[in-house]
């Protein structure tokens, strides 16, 4: 495969939330503001490239039986980097997404790809599939909290667009909207993908 | 017959020795690259805590750390510590720390009293971990400003606000609460209450 086929490949064609069904949870969590998912997304894109790059580094070294251990330590190293980094630098941001930093640890794409990718590929490819399933990843958060943000608040990315008039749609603000939308989302991207098949 | 050798890969040691090293180059990043930033972060944590309890009090905090200096003084008293904000010698009123649970972790807040601690005439979340889009809403300006000017003390007991939904009107002891975050509106005003209780009785008599 080359690099660019496997941009597209984790980016769209498995992309990781509407063809793994993987990072639900956050992707649930974090989707009814635009600004929020985009530094969710952000962060996941990084952190992804890095241990991804890293495990495959090192992939001929970490020992079979302890090798989700090892994973796991260096994707939690590489989020703390990130917690440190926006509260040094981005203090505002750090604040506005709280615990949501931390818990990209416990986001399934990053060991998914951990185990199906890095672990047999080279280092280089390894990262470009990371930003791949990250970017898919931000894609997916961004589609939701477009409709969420703008249905649940007349907004978008905090700037008001919809006017007074507007009934805001409480239930987009809230946790259910985002199992209808995501079901949604992978409903419209499964036809898609058939119809595109038959052609 | 002649002894296999074997690689030292391939030994049950080896799990062990390399979950030692990776886990001592990973902290020692961690640990380097914490002591490169813990600095930065400290000193403005301090510059935030500082303009908070200057813009709670109502007080300018256009270069904070000299108006924090002219205007606040730390006290301690019955194990509360507070801010008593002073100009030209003259007590103008207080900032009390309060904290407590919300739906995911502990909430910290400041409210400010007037002299007679009769009255809210500022209230602010320093620090919380509510859901990003719903309960974190409790730090946006229109929620906190409800509590301003309210009045803490009824008839020797102080007020528990009640909730009411964010499209009415709220009268003196209501509070509009959040659509989609009860649990975090709740906890605010409960936060409020306990302190201000605990607050109250210990300094009614002086």
């Amino acid at each position: 495969m080359t690099k660019k086929q496997i941009l597209i490949n984790s980016l769209f064609t498995e992309n990781a939330v509407w063809r793994q069904i993987l990072g639900i949870c956050s992707a649930l969590a974090v989707t009814n503001l635009l600004m929020n998912s985009l530094v969710m997304g952000l962060g996941v894109i990084f952190t992804l490239a890095c241990s991804s790059f890293t495990i495959s580094l090192l992939r001929n070294y970490i020992p079979n039986r302890i090798r989700m251990m090892v994973q796991v330590l260096i994707i939690a190293s590489f989020v703390i980097i990130v917690d440190l980094f926006l509260k040094a630098y981005l203090p505002n941001m750090s604040k506005a997404l709280g615990p949501y930093v931390g818990l990209i640890i416990t986001n399934c794409i990053i060991m998914g790809r951990a185990e199906a990718f890095a672990s047999n590929n080279t280092p280089i490819n390894s990262a470009i599939d990371g930003i791949g399933a990250g970017a898919g990843y931000a894609l997916v958060l961004l589609i939701i909290a477009f409709f969420r943000e703008l249905f649940g608040f007349g907004s978008l990315f905090g700037i008001p667009v919809l006017g007074q008039w507007w009934t805001k749609w409480s239930i987009m603000v809230m946790a259910p909207s985002a199992f209808f939308m995501l079901a949604l989302l992978m409903w419209g991207v499964y036809i898609l993908q058939t119809k595109a098949k038959k052609i | 017959m002649e002894k296999q050798k074997i690689h030292f890969s391939e030994t049950k040691f080896y799990p062990v020795f390399f979950m030692i090293v990776i886990t001592i180059i990973c902290v020692g990043i961690l640990a380097t690259f914490y002591h490169l930033t813990h600095k930065r972060v400290e000193d403005y944590e301090l510059a935030q805590m500082r303009k908070q309890v200057l813009e709670t009090l109502g007080l300018p905090a256009t270069s904070v750390n000299e108006d924090y200096e002219r205007y606040i003084r730390v006290r301690t008293r019955d194990n509360i510590t507070f801010y008593e904000a002073k100009r030209d010698n003259i007590v103008i009123g207080y900032c009390f720390p309060m904290q407590g649970s919300g739906l995911w972790g502990t909430i910290r807040a400041l409210a400010a009293l007037n002299v007679e601690l009769s009255e809210i005439t500022g209230f602010s979340i320093t620090e919380q971990n509510e859901t990003p889009g719903l309960g974190a809403r409790i730090t946006e300006a229109w929620f906190l400003d409800q509590f301003k000017n309210k009045s803490i003390i009824f008839k020797d007991e102080v007020i528990k606000y009640s909730l009411i939904p964010e499209d009415e009107i709220a009268d003196l002891t209501e509070i509009q609460q959040i659509t989609g975050a009860t649990a975090s509106s709740r906890a605010i005003v409960n936060i409020l209450y306990n302190n201000l209780v605990e607050i109250i009785q210990k300094f009614k008599n002086s």
